[in-house]
């Protein structure tokens, strides 16, 4: 695991709303995660977990504080670019509770959408995507539909999507939530086994306590804070 | 290079394809009340182009033959012959009927032409006479258009007097749309002005002489070589105390006074059907955009820019309306010949319509596009 920073955050806020309307979700957060660690944010409903993720991915401002993605600092009370969506689509790879793909390309072509928008060779985003496909072990359908793949490989579709920018970071919400158990072990030691090789720092939101023990780190918020939890930390994998 | 709008389309295929055969549908009616107005101009100028008649002479300040009831004697033709300039004249009546419809079927409107069948200009165009002749004597002959359903040598009664189909015509129209027959002059005047015995009874006792018998609606004329139309017409004018119209004149008179509210109701009509066809354009792509919403919010968050959706919207709705326009212009033409009156489908028409399309189309993806930028990035993370 490499000691350079992926993210930090420092003295971040974010509140709603106004009056009576007020509330506070995160206050006062500070930490810093590193290239090739895997961290899973647990936290009950509504805690702010989306809140977190949405700021972490240049998504929402928050109300305060600075961010910094690997040695660029993006946010300081202001964001410090017009596009936000510039960096997302350079920095930043996305997963979802479903895989989300768009619906009407095929796999490889999923794969291709961002590279294309970056304005990268067509050849290029091509060898890298099968490279990716090959890599999660589905080369044979590159040229399927999302629709005619099962869960769990449209899953590892929308990982190596979120590969193809050589993001600095990945943000997960919830990958295994539609998943079994035996699939949801399958896609987190996947996500374990690729912040260590290509050294990308992974948050994943998850209410299944049974993934943690694959996680380097656990991230909770607790009282509108964020604090990290060391026990459920494993060491081994 | 991944082409977004091929791409969903392609997906998709049978329903766009369904979509714009519907709004094909609507913009095929656009063409056909297009194609009714053109079919209108047309139907009013088949009369003019077949008289071929230089000047118009009718009843002082009136606008007739067509747009206003006129009557001038029939031996006006000879007078004309005196003015300089006047080759050929012709005495020629007008009048709508009821035919009777054959068999005893449903009665046919039409418009009479009378002419001297020995005169010196014969309204019938030999080019519109598919079957028989033009008439050959002064009475109980009578020429009719394919569409009143009578066939050569039939029989039918008008007024007092049985008529047999000599000629059978084809395309022969007045500028309302109805079917043009033809009589000679005395048939013709016949039916229109003389009175039944017991009105002329009725008259005699009152004193009152039918001195109507010959009348006709207007005097033609044709013109020498070299003698100048309106010079002539200013000369009818000032010396015999008549309204002189030139062709050009009889044609402004067909197009904007007999035929302008019709026109305008179709201008309308056609207008609000290309509003309707825009807003049903706008409904359906802001329809197909907010289906894949969820899509776009993720191409949003992963970090396509607004330009490559928006790109796809805009190239979808152009497709649409393209598509569609080809398919109403099918449409048209299919239909086109169910119609009794004549539809003229001009390729100008369909040109400004696919103008219209185009441009409505841009205006319609607007709505698409405005979603596209409004569409909430997060709303791809949670539930």
């Amino acid at each position: 695991m490499s000691q350079e920073q992926a993210i930090k955050i420092e003295a971040l806020n974010k509140s709603f709303g106004k009056g009576d309307a007020f509330v506070d979700v995160i206050q006062d957060a500070s930490f810093t995660i590193n290239k090739g660690e895997l961290v899973a944010l647990v936290a009950p409903s509504g805690a702010g977990k989306t809140t977190l993720l949405m700021m972490l991915g240049c998504v929402d401002a928050p109300t305060s504080g600075t961010i910094w993605l690997g040695e660029e600092k993006v946010y300081d009370n202001k964001w410090l670019t017009k596009e936000t969506r510039k960096i997302r689509r350079e920095k930043i790879g996305f997963i979802f509770q479903a895989h989300y793909l768009i619906p009407f390309l095929n796999i490889i072509d999923n794969l291709r959408l961002l590279p294309q928008a970056n304005k990268t060779d067509d050849k290029q985003s091509k060898a890298k995507a099968r490279e990716l496909l090959k890599y999660f072990d589905i080369a044979e359908k590159e040229k399927a539909m999302p629709s005619q793949l099962s869960g769990g490989q449209n899953q590892r579709v929308a990982i190596a999507r979120a590969l193809m920018n050589d993001p600095e970071i990945i943000l997960a919400d919830e990958p295994t939530a539609a998943l079994d158990m035996a699939r949801s072990i399958d896609v987190v030691k996947m996500l374990k086994k690729i912040a260590s090789e290509q050294d990308v720092a992974i948050i994943m939101v998850t209410h299944d306590e049974r993934m943690l023990k694959y996680c380097d780190r656990v991230m909770k918020i607790e009282n509108k804070g964020i604090v990290f939890d060391d026990e459920h930390t494993t060491k081994i994998l | 290079m991944i082409h977004l709008a091929k791409e969903d389309i392609k997906h998709s295929l049978g329903k766009f394809i369904v979509t714009a055969m519907g709004v094909g549908m609507l913009l095929g009616i656009v063409l056909i009340m297009m194609g009714v107005y053109r079919g209108m101009i047309v139907d009013a100028e088949v009369l003019l182009h077949d008289l071929d008649a230089d000047l118009w002479v009718v009843q002082e300040n009136t606008l007739g033959p067509f747009a206003e009831s006129s009557r001038v004697h029939e031996d006006l033709k000879d007078t004309l012959k005196s003015v300089p300039g006047i080759d050929k004249s012709e005495a020629i009546t007008f009048q709508s009927i009821q035919l009777p419809g054959k068999n005893g079927g449903k009665k046919v409107r039409v418009q009479v032409v009378g002419y001297d069948v020995y005169g010196e200009i014969n309204p019938i165009n030999p080019e519109r006479l598919v079957e028989g002749r033009t008439l050959g004597i002064d009475h109980y002959e009578i020429v009719v258009t394919d569409k009143t359903g009578y066939k050569l040598h039939d029989t039918l009664k008008l007024g007092r007097n049985d008529y047999t189909v000599v000629g059978i015509t084809h395309g022969s129209v007045a500028s309302g749309g109805d079917s043009l027959v033809y009589l000679s002059l005395k048939d013709a005047q016949q039916i229109q002005f003389s009175y039944s015995n017991k009105r002329i009874q009725t008259d005699k006792a009152r004193g009152i002489l039918n001195k109507d018998a010959h009348l006709v609606n207007t005097v033609i004329a044709t013109l020498k070589p070299g003698y100048d139309v309106d010079q002539v017409a200013q000369e009818i004018e000032q010396w015999h105390h008549k309204s002189v119209y030139t062709r050009a004149q009889q044609k402004i008179v067909l197009t904007r006074n007999v035929i302008e509210k019709a026109s305008k109701q179709i201008g309308l009509f056609t207008a609000i059907l290309v509003g309707v066809s825009t807003i049903i354009i706008a409904l359906i792509i802001y329809t197909m955009t907010l289906e894949k919403i969820k899509e776009i919010s993720i191409m949003k968050l992963i970090g396509l820019p607004n330009r490559m959706i928006t790109q796809m919207i805009v190239e979808e709705t152009l497709l649409l309306g393209i598509l569609a326009f080809l398919f109403g212009n099918v449409f048209a033409h299919l239909i086109s010949g169910k119609f009794p009156k004549r539809i003229v489908l001009d390729l100008p028409d369909a040109w400004g319509l696919f103008a219209v399309v185009v441009v409505a189309s841009i205006f319609a993806s607007f709505i698409g596009v405005k979603k596209v930028i409004s569409a909430d990035p997060s709303a791809a993370i949670g539930g």
